[in-house]
């Protein structure tokens, strides 16, 4: 990510990439064309966020302790991190379609592409947060955790009584 | 109704502020050792945590900034708060378990106490106290100046405080929030985060149903005038452009699994089971309440295109300008309420761990012990703490604006760079070493400091802080795998292994 992060720095650059002033209204930030924007840098964005992703997901299988990283465990991780791909694919797709053709449905008040945006990276991670709770004493902190750390406990304070 | 507007709104500030102090003297009396004052004795409840945790997460910005950056930007800030998810998640897996476990077998009163005992350093406890100093000071600053320029004004539109001065506001919010921060620590601080939270999602909701009849076609509308008007406004990179929105996504998400302030919360509940129900709710918290950001910004942004409203001198005026138009006066009484709750939450929640960090963390890492008598220092330092932030927040509004603009820049993005590597990969990878912390931790100081100071401008909106995260997470893996593996402590091993 490191070196995508510098391609992209190393880009040839585009004028007002980040957004310029509106011509009308002081304050507000326009983005004007979208294809410039896009131009030299679309598809190395795309990677960034899809490792991005990528990284989410592993950290999150990371957080779980090596014994419990079962089959089941990994799978519903698996697809949880094909699910945010798919959302971002759709919102990247669909944002290049409107940049080609001007033209866009709506969905829940907003744009195709934006809703994807909204609605969906926001609810991409809705598996891996249930399965957090509803798997919470299969994969997180198991019945055998728990007595490992109250064991655990026991001992510090055997220990801080014998100091 | 209309009539009593102004009389309405000060009147919920009033009754909001009279709560907290209320809370304040109920808490001093559960308020009992250091323990109680900094992590609440470890006894709270999954409803309390989660209200706590959400209503910390968002603070003055999220109920006066953000309206203002989807005004002035359009969809690139929505990705500050559709990260949540992802940011709760995987704060939760990878901090959420260990840093209570750790808490309770060493008995820590805070986040460097956690660090200290996982790495056996002292050198990592002092570099992440110091980053949570400087982070304090720039935030509760902005947090203090934004209380007391909302403050000044709602009493400036009544006939008895018309000539109300800022340093009197200042006065008046710093001397309610180091009331209720004193008295009862973080015992009162997390219980007046629980009203914080309801009423931030009340005002959430409220704000959601007025905004979408702002105009008869409701959301869509709005959207639709500002597509015509620009429409990279509205798709999902917005005016910003795609990597302005993928640093706040990166430094957002992740980001929020390094933020001192939320992740010590985690280190308060009752039982560890509790977790389970805590990211849930603390999600849907954070959603409710952020429903205001998103609606204000993209319906003030369409009715000043559409030449409904005047343009705003400033973005800052998106939510103010709907509230007075758009709101029927006890909505914005409740929204006005909701403000001082949002900034708040997280200025006492700032104090806290701002408190710890000089009486608690800072002398142990110096001398290898806490000051004696700490309930009592963590009291005087409360007050002292929140008075110099209060002096910084004066000084930069009428003098210069560097040196909270730079204190300002040790906010999220320095403390996820920071503490991020270190903390929510730390606890979970034996791999870590010392070597890999401190290298990490200076390297995102250095980063963030430097583009702040040089005013760098970097191409295509990446963003100081992203550079600052990626570098330091490289540095930490890498310098760690270079490094010698460290022997753990034997308890430590054990928790890393559950």
């Amino acid at each position: 990510m490191g070196q995508l992060l510098l391609m992209i720095g190393l880009a040839d650059s585009v004028p007002n990439a980040g957004g310029q002033p509106h011509p009308e209204y002081p304050g507000m930030v326009i983005g004007a064309d979208g294809v410039a924007r896009l131009a030299h840098i679309g598809s190395l964005a795309f990677l960034f966020n899809s490792l991005l992703l990528t990284l989410v997901v592993g950290l999150c299988i990371l957080g779980v302790s090596e014994r419990h990283r079962s089959r089941k465990f990994l799978a519903g991780m698996g697809g949880s991190w094909l699910f945010m791909l798919a959302v971002w694919w759709m919102m990247f797709s669909t944002h290049q379609e409107f940049l080609m053709t001007g033209e866009t449905g709506y969905f829940m008040g907003f744009p195709v592409p934006t809703a994807w945006q909204m609605y969906g990276t926001w609810l991409g991670a809705i598996p891996i947060i249930v399965m957090y709770s509803y798997g919470f004493r299969t994969f997180i902190y198991t019945y055998e955790d728990e007595a490992e750390f109250d064991a655990l406990l026991e001992q510090a304070t055997r220990n801080s009584q014998q100091d | 109704m209309e009539a009593y507007r102004q009389e309405i709104i000060v009147g919920s500030v009033v009754i909001y502020m009279l709560f907290c102090v209320a809370t304040g003297l109920w808490a001093m009396r559960r308020t009992h050792d250091s323990s109680d004052f900094f992590v609440a004795g470890r006894g709270l409840g999954p409803i309390v945590v989660a209200l706590a945790l959400f209503s910390s997460t968002l603070s003055g910005f999220g109920f006066v900034g953000g309206p203002g950056l989807v005004y002035s930007i359009g969809v690139s800030s929505f990705w500050m708060v559709v990260i949540s998810s992802t940011g709760y998640a995987v704060g939760f897996y990878l901090v959420a378990k260990r840093i209570r476990m750790i808490a309770e077998l060493r008995d820590c009163l805070s986040l460097p106490d956690v660090v200290a005992a996982r790495y056996g350093s002292d050198a990592v406890r002092f570099l992440i106290a110091l980053t949570i100093v400087l982070g304090v000071m720039g935030y509760l600053a902005t947090q203090i100046l934004a209380m007391a320029v909302v403050m000044q004004a709602i009493l400036s539109g009544t006939e008895t405080f018309a000539n109300i001065g800022l340093v009197s506001c200042v006065v008046i919010s710093s001397a309610v929030l180091i009331f209720y921060c004193v008295t009862g620590g973080i015992i009162a601080s997390v219980y007046t985060d629980v009203v914080q939270g309801f009423i931030m999602m009340i005002a959430g909701s409220l704000i959601l149903m007025t905004a979408v009849s702002v105009f008869d076609g409701g959301m869509q509308e709005a959207t639709a005038i500002i597509l015509t008007d620009d429409s990279e406004a509205i798709m999902p990179f917005g005016s910003a452009g795609v990597m302005a929105s993928l640093g706040w996504f990166f430094v957002f998400g992740l980001g929020l699994a390094g933020q001192p302030h939320l992740i010590t919360k985690m280190m308060m509940n009752k039982k560890m089971s509790d977790n389970r129900s805590i990211l849930p709710m603390s999600l849907f918290g954070y959603v409710m309440a952020a429903l205001l950001w998103i609606s204000i910004g993209i319906v003030m942004r369409a009715a000043v295109i559409e030449g409904v409203v005047e343009p705003l001198a400033l973005p800052d005026d998106a939510a103010s300008t709907f509230l007075s138009i758009f709101a029927n006066p006890l909505l914005a009484g409740v929204v006005f309420a909701g403000l001082f709750a949002a900034i708040m939450s997280t200025s006492d929640a700032f104090l806290n761990i701002g408190t710890a960090a000089i009486i608690h963390d800072i002398p142990k890492a110096l001398r290898g012990r806490s000051v004696d008598n700490e309930l009592f220092w963590a009291r005087v330092v409360t007050v002292l703490l929140a008075i110099v932030a209060a002096g910084f927040a004066l000084y930069s509004h009428y003098a210069d604006a560097t040196l909270v603009a730079l204190l300002g820049a040790f906010g999220w993005g320095t403390f996820a760079a920071s503490i991020f590597p270190v903390v929510a990969v730390g606890l979970n990878w034996q791999g870590a070493t010392v070597a890999g912390a401190v290298t990490a931790i200076s390297a995102a100081l250095l980063i963030n400091f430097v583009v702040q100071l040089a005013g760098i401008v970097l191409p295509y909106g990446i963003s100081g802080p992203l550079v600052a995260f990626v570098t330091s997470m490289i540095l930490f893996i890498g310098v760690s795998l270079l490094t010698k593996k460290p022997e753990l402590a034997p308890d430590i091993e054990k928790v890393l292994r559950i």
